[in-house]
């Protein structure tokens, strides 16, 4: 009888350690939380880059690649407008090169209240998957500098987190690879 | 009667100081004999790394020894060993701070050149910034570690990236959140490894 309770307490101290090396601490979460927003902002620096139309065509491409770098390989990102109930869907490089060829003078685009909507939670496979929201106001104007069109759009970006290793120098670095999924629009307003 | 105690005063008080100068001088030649053997002890502990004294009390050490003025064969020969060692430990220890200074300063530089990207007035100007930067580098592509989080001596990344790749990121986003936790050199001077550490 002891010798079962002894061996029980062993699988149960196993089992806790396992799931205890699982959970990350509250710190190594809130800077992986940190990490993930920290990407949609770089994006969305990336796209006002690419939506400026001064800016030279070498450096909106090399841009285009850090964004595309950003996402998962398949994503895609929601495009909206007022004047139409439809939402279509780019891939990134798509969505990108879209926006270069917008046909008005100068565009101004925002992106502003960017925070979790869903915070990151472990799957079973050990991703993090989270929701972040964004708000982004386009201003397209004409030849005239007269505002041609405007909205504000309220988008949700799936996040994923996943620990992966790789080897610098001879070491075994193991990081944390952040990727963006589809962004989806979910609504649009004339703000 | 007189005379007689006057010889034995006289030969008393000779034998006496006899006695003291015999004393005092076996007490030197055992003097002596210790500072010989601490000498050879400590000389060949030295030699033989066998001390936990740092470079600075080793070279006191030395000096102490020195102004014994022993002149003893073994000793002259032990200090002659000592100090070509020292000699040779100094010299490797000035190169070290100097090397150290010398990462530093260039540590520094890096540091400021990322802020320079970060707040150039121009995208020409950034590039400009990132070429004399890359000028520092074995090549565009040395890897870049980006410590987000460092928890109990283990440290959590960030996708690992490029030099070029991470100085364009600089100049994209402008903002120089990193500052430089560990750089590697090749043979050349030149950084192969670079490792970041978000402020």
């Amino acid at each position: 009888m002891k010798k079962i309770i002894a061996t029980l307490v062993i699988a149960l101290c196993v089992v806790g350690s396992a799931m205890a090396q699982d959970e990350l601490s509250f710190e190594r979460k809130q800077a992986i939380d940190s990490l993930a927003l920290e990407k949609v902002r770089d994006l969305s620096k990336y796209i006002k880059i690419v939506g400026t139309k001064d800016t030279p065509f070498s450096e909106a491409n090399r841009v285009i690649d850090r964004a595309e770098e950003l996402f998962m390989s398949d994503a895609e990102i929601g495009v909206s407008s007022l004047g139409s109930n439809q939402i279509t869907y780019y891939r990134v490089r798509k969505y990108m090169e879209h926006l270069m060829r917008l046909n008005y003078d100068r565009v101004e685009i925002e992106w502003y209240n960017i925070e979790y909507v869903s915070d990151l939670q472990r799957q079973p496979d050990g991703t993090y998957v989270g929701v972040i929201t964004i708000f982004q106001s386009f201003r397209g104007y004409d030849k005239e500098g007269n505002l041609a069109y405007k909205d504000t759009t309220k988008k949700d970006i799936t996040v994923y987190v996943k620990r992966k290793e790789t080897q610098i120098g001879g070491r075994t670095i193991g990081f944390w690879d952040v990727l963006l999924g589809d962004m989806r629009v979910k609504e649009t307003t004339n703000r | 009667m007189m005379v007689l105690l006057a010889v034995f005063i006289t030969l008393g008080g000779t034998t006496s100081c006899k006695s003291k100068k015999r004393l005092a001088r076996e007490a030197a030649e055992a003097e002596y004999k210790s500072k010989v053997e601490q000498a050879v002890k400590d000389l060949n502990a030295i030699l033989d790394d066998e001390t936990l004294w740092s470079l600075e009390e080793k070279e006191a050490r030395v000096q102490t020894i020195k102004d014994w003025n022993l002149q003893n064969a073994e000793v002259d020969d032990l200090l002659f060993q000592v100090e070509k060692k020292l000699a040779r430990e100094r010299a490797q220890k000035e190169e070290e701070e100097r090397n150290k200074q010398e990462v530093q300063a260039a540590n520094v530089t890096l540091e400021q050149n990322f802020n320079s990207i970060a707040r150039a007035g121009s995208v020409m100007q950034a590039n400009r910034i990132i070429d004399e930067t890359l000028s520092a580098f074995e090549s565009p592509n040395v890897p870049v570690l980006i410590i987000i989080k460092q928890n109990a001596g283990f440290n959590d990344y960030d996708r690992p990236t490029t030099i070029e790749k991470y100085l364009n990121y600089v100049k994209d986003q402008k903002k120089a959140t990193e500052k430089v936790h560990d750089v590697k050199y090749n043979a050349n001077g030149k950084i192969n490894e670079l490792e970041l550490i978000k402020k």
